[in-house]
């Protein structure tokens, strides 16, 4: 199997964007092949990760980014799995380049929702779910993530600002990443006392829909060494599977896929939880970093909270959980998110971050779930 | 390999039930595991045959949420609960709409609910 490693990463800001899902594909493509010092011609493929195209009127994006790169030639492939896209995307362009199929791929996600208004991504959003059993009785994904905060509040020791606290340290990363959507201090109060959308959930305990796309370079580590540019390694790819719907789960707060999926990428990178330095991790509400720090090996099952109290996740603490701000406060254009987690961590390992950087970081990993982590995938990034 | 599945959705007769004051369960003739979800092959031992289930729709609240944030179709009847109750006759669990809910002193976990229909609004919850 190939040395796999992130040759050049590049993202276009994260929020509420002009330009057409097209055009902020093809812009956060050209920065990546920039980063890595390389011409468009050198891909030999192109995998895309995009939910709802459909809503800026373009699917099919493949053939249409590879034509606007001047590469049409080259195969591609466009990838659905809801919010979770982008690091399943990744992890097929990712088994491609080890298995010696090509040795420099494109890895883009694009999401373009923002101009459909808040009716609109809540209802199509929600088609995301089982729907048969959970989208069909008006449940939203706020209210599917509401459902697992009020289980976790039943049964653990744990309270509304303990998840407030989250959005809190969320924000104050964003603050220091230029990209992210939603660049604002706020306090616990700011969360406790915004409308809520989903109880027990409020509006500060929720993600913003955010337009945005990302790019990363992935090549054999014989290819990034021959450019010559700086580069990390990707020393872990793992996937798991939940039922789709909450009701069918075993435990309401675990996310099944989560414990598959990192348990299978520490094993393929011989580490364990203890040793990861950073996480990009899933907050698409701030109940779902608490529950991912416990699922991912963290935290002991219901410890989560304790440790967001004690600030053991804030930026070059214990451990630094989302230093870009998560999709909390960076944002979640859901297609671009799992390729967006992908750029920060190249920033971080290759000294890029600036005044977000996790001090001494060797090992990062990504975290990025489909729907309420019915589908999910775990990767370890090593620097060189 | 030549799969035999029974390929009829149950969706409609979950849905019949459930205007019944039941929920259809399914039962694996092969392992016996039971399945609440319309599925077509047995998370336990793969098999793809199953015996009808149909089981009392009372059960307690395990979790719930207060929708205000609607999706479309929903905009007359916020705010409402989606509640994810424990059936009394099965370890298992099903999901569906909860009218009347505004704050969650209307709604303690463990109250006792039931099945009682299944319209525009999906599967039909009331206390019992």
């Amino acid at each position: 199997m190939e040395s796999v490693c992130v040759l050049g990463a590049g993202s276009t800001k994260y929020g509420r964007l002009d330009d057409s899902i097209v055009d902020i594909t093809v812009q956060a493509s050209a920065d990546a092949i920039d980063s890595a010092g390389i011409e468009p011609g050198d891909i030999k493929a192109g995998y895309i990760s995009n939910v709802f195209g459909i809503a800026d009127k373009q699917v099919h994006l493949g053939p249409v980014i590879m034509s606007n790169l001047g590469i049409s030639d080259k195969p591609s492939l466009s990838i659905e799995s809801a919010c979770g896209s982008g690091s399943v995307s990744f992890r097929e362009a990712y088994a491609n380049v080890a298995a010696g199929f090509y040795d420099c791929l494109l890895v883009a996600g694009t999401e373009k929702v923002t101009h459909t208004g808040t009716e609109w991504t809540t209802t199509y959003f929600a088609y995301c779910s089982d729907f048969f059993h959970e989208g069909s009785a008006g449940v939203s994904f706020p209210g599917l993530f509401a459902s697992m905060a009020r289980a976790y509040l039943t049964e653990f020791d744990a309270t509304e600002e303990d998840f407030a606290q989250v959005a809190v340290k969320n924000h104050n990363n964003g603050i220091l990443n230029p990209k992210a959507h939603l660049r604002k201090k706020i306090t616990i109060d700011d969360v406790m006392s915004s409308a809520v959308v989903a109880s027990p959930l409020k509006l500060y305990d929720c993600c913003p829909f955010s337009d945005g796309a990302s790019a990363v370079i992935l090549c054999t580590e014989e290819f990034a060494k021959k450019v010559g540019g700086d580069y990390i390694r990707v020393t872990g790819s793992g996937r798991g599977g939940s039922p789709a719907a909450l009701q069918g789960r075993e435990h309401i707060t675990t996310i099944p896929s989560t414990v598959l999926a990192s348990k299978a990428a520490y094993k393929m990178a011989g580490i364990t939880a203890k040793d990861v330095d950073f996480a990009e991790v899933h907050d698409c509400f701030t109940i779902a970093e608490v529950v991912d720090t416990e699922d991912l090996g963290f935290f002991e099952k219901g410890k989560g909270v304790e440790a967001v109290r004690e600030g053991k996740t804030t930026l070059n603490s214990d451990i630094s959980i989302n230093p870009s701000g998560g999709l909390k406060s960076k944002g979640h254009p859901i297609g671009a998110t799992g390729v967006g987690q992908v750029v920060e961590v190249y920033d971080q390992l290759t000294d890029q971050a600036g005044p977000r950087t996790v001090n001494d970081a060797h090992i990062g990993i990504t975290h990025n779930f489909g729907a309420t982590g019915a589908s999910c995938a775990v990767h370890v990034f090593e620097s060189v | 390999m030549y799969l035999k599945v029974f390929k009829m959705s149950s969706r409609q007769k979950f849905i019949d039930a459930a205007q019944e004051g039941k929920v259809l369960l399914l039962q694996c003739v092969k392992c016996m595991e039971m399945h609440t979800s319309t599925t077509y092959f047995c998370r336990k031992c793969g098999a793809s045959k199953f015996a009808d289930n149909i089981i009392d729709g009372t059960g307690k609240v395990a979790t719930y949420t207060i929708i205000t944030v609607p999706p479309a179709g929903f905009e007359e009847h916020v705010p409402y609960a989606f509640v994810v109750m424990k059936l009394d006759g099965a370890d298992q669990r099903i999901s569906g709409f909860m009218g009347g809910i505004a704050t969650p002193a209307d709604l303690p976990v463990g109250a006792a609910v039931r099945v009682y229909g299944y319209d525009e609004r999906g599967l039909l919850i009331k206390f019992q």
